[in-house]
């Protein structure tokens, strides 16, 4: 079960009912029934209105996007507590509501307009702390905006070809990322050399992982909420209070969202709240790391909040006493009985809570860690989640005590290994006549050179001529190595940035060519399958564009020499280029006489 | 900067005979020996710490000549500076005893090149190893240089390879200097592989020029002395069927072996492929167009670079 932030007694359609607000549903039943008759997530809620202070009926209408008539819920409990529920939830989804915005606004940013525009909605009475976010808590925020975001976009999954408009907006999103792709698209599609849909094609890729990548669910940011105090002049310190900031140490601390309900607006003023909250030992007890005993006499008492202190939880067992059975691989008090009657000493080496200042913050992480996997995993039940064995003996089989079984592997059976290489080799030797020798007469050959070497090191003369011409020839390599190394970038700019473009050009036109000629795939998932007919038609347009590749690159040879570039240098720069092309339009041309 | 240079022989008698009665600059044994010896030589002489080690490449055996197992102690000589008679004589003793040993047999067998790359990459790496509690403090920058006249040993490419690996991982460097025979294409992938240079020797008889000139210094100072290297390295991929060279292949998903054509059973690692992927790729089949006629109509997978299950098929250009 979800946890509940805050119930009410209202009645919804003149039915009386429960509303309910939970950490992610809003949602309303019936009396006497049990499923929810109105249920629906907190990224739909879009506007919240309310009825004056005062009205006959307390009244609150929260609508949803894309249905504007919303629902309108009447507070039946008697005033005041009516009053104070609605108070409470208003500051709830108020909360939730600014945060739809924002998700809202994100999309905005980078896509075409959502399917509805939220209606604006003014909220009497919003008590929505009037101080600018600041930066830490922004990227909180924003971590949080996604995570709505994609929680309303996991409800439906993109295909990619099914909805044009998030088609489009999956495009610029991957032109966004990157730069190359989005110059290409530039050059080609912007000029119109080639259709939108012909680009996309054989891409589709590219737009399934981007679709992906926004259906990812995130998780809750792991941070504890630990506000830090800025220090300004004159010894004050200061935190500042985001929305993001009040909702994070509500949902971190239940307690404080405890004293602000008894005590918002009626005792205390928001900002009396919040200035008191800071400085009680409420707040300290909440601090995330033991440094704040350091600022322990700056605490001051405060007669409201010390009343929702709790005890330091450092006993020996934690106050809060987890659910279900705990693994006996990780109890510690688990082998507590073979000590002392069997006479085996007692172990001394790992005992809770020595030091017992830890404790309470150990504690506090723990719990922080579980609310973290309770809000990733959902509520599972505890024996689901915990995947307790209650077989024990299954439990003690532990992996490490097993004897490792080697895997073999699959070797690589190369069969006719000779088959392969030497038809290679045999290819290289420029026909050497093998003359049968006699192997006996070869090695005393062998033997009969190393006779009288000393005298012939001692004689070692090199002639000059072969010696000369080994030189020359290392010194061209040498030299042709460094040449090329040297003289790397003279080609003027303009005429560099031509030939990329048209080396560019080229290869999508390749791209496209090949991608029309060769069978669609029918592992991408698109709805959008081109026919033979036009795939043909797109074969015979590239093949056009492909023929003039040679002449663009005619011109760039000429343009280089005119501009007193070597030409050759242009020529050899895009021969590979022109190899492609004709190599694509042999293939077209043979295919298509074979027709 | 000392070095520790292992050299590998390639001593195949046959190729060696044939090297002395080469048409254009023939080199016989005893003129490479003479060579050989004034290299070394001058290698032990460049640095007090240079380490040297000779290894032999035999028909069907291989051999470590330097350091030598039982030292042979030469005759002593006033003439000769004793370290370079030693190794010098340490040479040819242990080249003089290993043919006696195989004199007797009566088939020439390939030469044990990998062998003998194997015990280089044995020493070199227990020096390596050693190092840390030796005396000598400096980085040993270990090279191997092989001289090879035999033509590649198809048997032996995948021993290769891995050498070229360990070497790799030793961070050793492998030079070739290629005397006699046709270009040997493991080898050339052996200096490429660990940042080597190879050469084909066009003047044998200058064979010290080349030895002193492109592999004497240590590899780290190549950076700035710029040696001679090979300009060009096949790297062309032939199919494994008929020894095309391809531009566009068929690449087995279990082996990675490369055809020219679709085949229903790889030859090498025998994995059936389905049959509905063939015709796939059979429609995909470069310039040949009426293996399939109908096939090309289908609307199927290309070959260009996807994965499709079993089959899978790439573009090598």
């Amino acid at each position: 079960m979800p946890t509940s932030v805050c119930t009410a007694k209202a009645s919804y359609k003149k039915a009386p009912g429960l509303l309910e607000l939970t950490d992610t549903h809003i949602q309303w039943t019936q009396d006497g029934k049990k499923a929810p008759v109105v249920r629906f997530t907190h990224s739909e809620a879009s506007s919240l209105f309310c009825s004056k202070e005062g009205a006959a009926q307390c009244r609150l209408k929260i609508a949803k996007y894309g249905d504007e008539n919303g629902y309108n819920f009447a507070f039946t409990s008697p005033q005041p507590t009516a009053s104070a529920e609605r108070e409470k939830f208003k500051q709830e989804l108020t909360a939730i509501i600014t945060k739809n915005r924002a998700a809202l606004e994100l999309t905005q940013q980078t896509s075409v307009p959502p399917p509805s525009i939220p209606v604006t909605a003014p909220i009497s009475n919003a008590p929505t702390p009037r101080i600018p976010p600041s930066h830490p808590a922004v990227s909180r925020a924003q971590s949080v905006v996604s995570e709505r975001v994609n929680e309303r976009r996991a409800t439906t999954p993109i295909i990619p070809g099914n909805d044009a408009a998030n088609d489009f907006r999956l495009r610029k999103k991957v032109l966004v990322s990157d730069p190359e792709l989005a110059s290409l698209h530039r050059d080609l599609v912007m000029s119109g050399q080639i259709t939108e849909t012909e680009f996309w094609d054989g891409r589709e890729h590219l737009l399934l992982a981007q679709a992906a990548f926004e259906n990812q669910k995130k998780g809750k940011p792991g941070q504890l909420v630990d506000p830090r105090p800025e220090t300004v002049e004159g010894g004050e310190i200061k935190i500042r209070i985001t929305p993001q900031l009040v909702h994070d140490i509500f949902d971190e601390y239940p307690v404080v969202a405890k004293a602000y309900s008894d005590n918002v607006p009626n005792k205390l003023s928001e900002a009396e709240f919040w200035k008191r909250y800071f400085q009680s030992k409420l707040f300290n007890a909440h601090r995330a790391s033991i440094r704040s005993s350091a600022t322990q006499h700056v605490v001051k008492d405060d007669p409201i909040f010390d009343k929702y202190l709790e005890k330091d939880d450092d006993g020996l067992e934690p106050r809060r006493q987890p659910a279900g059975d705990v693994d006996l691989f990780v109890d510690l008090g688990a082998t507590l009985e073979d000590h002392g009657e069997t006479g085996n000493e007692r172990d001394i080496t790992m005992q809770p809570g020595r030091q017992r200042g830890a404790l309470p913050l150990i504690r506090k992480f723990n719990e922080h860690s579980e609310r973290l996997l309770n809000s990733a995993l959902g509520e599972a039940s505890a024996a689901k989640r915990r995947k307790i064995d209650k077989d024990t003996y299954a439990a003690i089989e532990l992996d490490d005590l097993r004897d490792s079984e080697s895997s073999a592997g699959i070797t690589l059976e190369m069969q006719d290994r000779e088959r392969y290489f030497e038809g290679r080799t045999a290819a290289g030797s420029n026909g050497v006549d093998h003359e049968h020798l006699d192997f006996k007469t070869l090695v005393h050959e062998a033997k009969q050179n190393l006779q009288n070497w000393e005298t012939n090191l001692n004689q070692l003369k090199i002639e000059r001529k072969p010696g000369d011409a080994a030189l020359m020839a290392m010194t061209t390599n040498v030299a042709t190595r460094l040449d090329v190394r040297s003289r790397k970038n003279d080609i003027p700019v303009g005429l560099f940035t031509q030939m990329t473009t048209c080396q560019t050009a080229a290869n999508e036109f390749l791209r496209q060519f090949w991608l029309s000629m060769y069978p669609q795939p029918n592992d991408v998932q698109t709805v959008v399958v081109a026919t033979p007919a036009q795939r043909a038609a797109k074969a015979e347009k590239m093949i056009g564009y492909l023929s003039k590749t040679k002449e663009k690159v005619d011109a760039l040879v000429r343009t280089a020499q005119a501009d007193g570039v070597d030409h050759n240098r242009v020529e050899v720069a895009m021969k590979p280029l022109l190899n492609a092309v004709d190599w694509a339009l042999t293939f077209y041309h043979t295919r298509k006489g074979a027709r | 900067m000392s070095t520790l240079l292992a050299v590998v022989l390639d001593l195949a008698p046959a190729q060696w005979h044939a090297a002395a009665k080469a048409s254009t600059s023939p080199l016989p044994l005893a003129t490479f020996i003479q060579h050989l010896n004034a290299f070394l030589n001058a290698h032990i002489a460049a640095n007090n710490d240079n380490i040297i080690a000779v290894f032999a490449a035999l028909p069907g055996t291989s051999v470590m000549l330097y350091p030598a197992a039982e030292p042979h102690v030469p005759v002593p000589d006033a003439n000769s500076y004793t370290p370079f008679k030693l190794l010098d004589s340490a040479i040819i003793h242990g080249i003089e005893r290993e043919l006696d040993v195989i004199a007797d047999s009566d088939n020439e067998v390939p030469v044990a090149l990998v062998g003998a790359l194997s015990k280089a990459l044995c020493y070199i790496n227990r020096l390596t190893i050693a190092q840390p509690t030796a005396k000598n403090e400096h980085a040993l920058d270990p090279h191997i240089l092989v001289l090879s006249v035999s033509p590649d040993l198809s048997s032996s490419y995948i021993p290769i390879m891995n050498a070229i690996f360990s070497a790799q991982k030793l961070k050793v460097t492998i030079d070739v200097c290629k005397i006699y025979g046709p270009e040997t294409v493991f080898l050339q992938q052996a200096a490429h592989l660990t940042g080597g240079s190879y050469i084909y020797l066009e003047r044998r008889d200058a064979l010290l020029q080349y030895l002193t000139m492109s592999f004497l210094s240590a590899p780290a100072l190549r950076k700035t002395l710029s040696v001679p290297t090979q300009d060009k390295i096949d790297f062309r991929v032939a199919c494994f069927c008929h020894k095309n060279i391809v531009d566009i292949g068929f690449v087995c998903s279990v082996c990675l072996s490369i055809f020219c054509q679709p085949v229903p059973v790889c030859s090498t690692c025998k994995t059936r492929f389905p049959m509905k992927i063939l015709q796939r790729l059979n429609a995909a089949r470069p310039l040949l167009p009426s293996a399939n006629s109908n096939g090309a109509a289908r609307n199927s997978s290309p070959a260009g670079g996807r994965t499709n299950g079993n089959g899978n098929a790439t573009r090598t250009r």
